[in-house]
């Protein structure tokens, strides 16, 4: 789910670097609110190494096979880290494998970021629904997931839409959104199933990597 | 996942390799986005010519922009090869229910065109600036210290980590992992196995992460001020005519575009 060069207009591509520029200011603001920021960069930056190298694993869905985008879960460990990790990563993307584009990171970053900060603020809901135990921690954390996704998909769809040419069949290109957005549904349960056992498992093997985000509150 | 070849750098002497790194940042930035606005026809040769020559000044082989473009480019096409047929209303031809329009076509040549400009400059810029020099260019351009910290130590950390993920699919599969699989069914197992996997690189990674720290902090890790982090080499004078040349260039095209916009 990458928006490559040259498919929406400058206009959006400066929009997207602006609202990039808002959202990493915003969490780098909250980041400096914490004890010790430095602290949390090796994490963070080791996190995003493995998330960026995560993200390349095969999930077999037969007969084919997908890739997470993760950022569903990039919000539920890293906090206010997510942010930044997700435009480095895109950054990285851009530049080892093609993935995305110049122009467009701004665009992807917020297409992806946002829905990561709001993932963090779902999954720390769970604090005031009740004591933590290992089956809250499974259903925010699928929730932070499949809303991270579904949320990402709609604003790739929104942006598609908007920006698509004006000489398009009206109802092709009503057949094409409610196809692209059908497709992401599956996936969104997909991203939150694997999110929700992630989070377990983590919740069971290291909790201080869950506790981490709710430090950064 | 293929990691290697990471840094695009080639070793070079050409004018964009001793371009000073952060006015090149600048001016080619700048390039790229006035070529993300193009919406005439009658710019699509000018912009063309425009990332030719500067790819044409770099000095860089041809098979490396190749190599680069083949990735990204199949992926435009995937998306942009349906315009011709789908998009408009003048039909140019017609095989039976396929018509090709006229429009659509137009649109395809368009998007095509930016995305060859863009990622040809762009990767201009990647092939004469090693990674780290750029890096410290976007910094001494204001990138914040968090950002550039991140980025610096996700790069270095990358390698290491698609190894370990590597080696631990390699043991996974040696367990007999992935023989069993269904036709045309989802096995809750294997997810669980490999959110297992990705749990298990994030431990590690994390684990990691804190012997780095007390090893970063020991070498003195946050104790330069801001005015030794982003000390500013000197700027000769053939780089500021670049950049100045770049930014006319980029603001040409925007003009041009504006201008014919007007109804």
């Amino acid at each position: 789910m990458h928006i490559p060069d040259a498919i929406v207009p400058a206009q959006v591509c400066a929009g997207g670097y602006a609202l990039t520029g808002l959202l990493t200011w915003y969490s780098l603001k909250q980041i400096n609110k914490q004890k010790n920021p430095t602290a949390q960069v090796p994490k963070a930056a080791l996190l995003t190494a493995a998330f960026f190298v995560g993200s390349a694993i095969s999930i077999p869905i037969p007969p084919m096979t997908v890739h997470l985008v993760l950022n569903g879960f990039l919000g539920v460990v890293l906090g206010y880290f997510a942010f930044p990790a997700i435009l480095i990563g895109l950054f990285l993307q851009a530049l080892m494998v093609g993935h995305g584009g110049f122009t467009t990171i701004g665009v992807n970053a917020s297409m992806m970021g946002l829905p990561a900060l709001l993932a963090y603020h779902l999954f720390n809901l769970r604090y005031r629904v009740g004591t933590e135990s290992r089956r809250l921690v499974g259903v925010f954390a699928f929730v932070g997931g499949f809303v991270g996704l579904i949320l990402a998909a709609l604003i790739y769809v929104g942006l598609i839409v908007t920006t698509i040419s004006t000489d398009f069949d009206v109802s092709t290109e009503r057949t094409a959104v409610v196809t692209l957005l059908l497709a992401h549904v599956p996936l969104a349960f997909l991203e939150g199933g694997f999110t929700a056992m992630l989070a377990v498992y983590l919740q069971r093997v290291k909790p201080e990597l869950l506790s981490a985000a709710k430090e950064a509150k | 996942m293929a990691l290697t070849n990471f840094d695009a750098y080639i070793d070079g002497r050409s004018r964009l390799h001793i371009w000073t790194p952060r006015l090149k940042l600048i001016g080619l930035g700048a390039l790229m986005f006035s070529f993300a606005a193009v919406k005439h026809l009658v710019l699509v040769a000018p912009m063309l010519c425009v990332a030719a020559l500067l790819y044409g000044c770099s000095g860089l082989p041809l098979l490396f922009l190749r190599r680069r473009l083949r990735y990204p480019g199949l992926f435009i096409l995937a998306v942009v090869l349906v315009l011709p047929f789908s998009a408009g209303s003048t039909v140019l031809a017609q095989w039976g229910p396929l018509a090709l329009r006229q429009e659509g076509l137009i649109t395809m040549v368009l998007v095509v065109s930016r995305f060859l400009s863009i990622l040809t400059v762009g990767f201009a810029l990647l092939g004469t600036t090693p990674f780290l020099t750029l890096l410290r260019a976007m910094r001494s351009l204001g990138l914040p210290t968090i950002l550039a910290d991140m980025t610096l130590l996700t790069y270095r950390y990358l390698f290491e980590t698609a190894s370990m993920l590597s080696t631990m699919q390699q043991s996974m599969h040696l367990r007999g992992f992935g023989y069993r699989r269904r036709w045309l069914k989802v096995e809750r197992q294997t997810i669980t196995q490999l959110a297992g996997l990705l749990g298990t690189l994030l431990i590690r990674s994390y684990e990691r992460s804190e012997r780095v720290y007390q090893a970063m902090q020991l070498r003195g890790y946050g104790r330069l001020t801001q005015a030794q982090l982003t000390a500013k080499q000197p700027i000769d004078s053939i780089s500021w005519l670049l950049t100045v040349g770049c930014a006319i260039v980029a603001i040409a095209f925007i003009t041009f575009e504006v201008v014919l916009s007007i109804p």
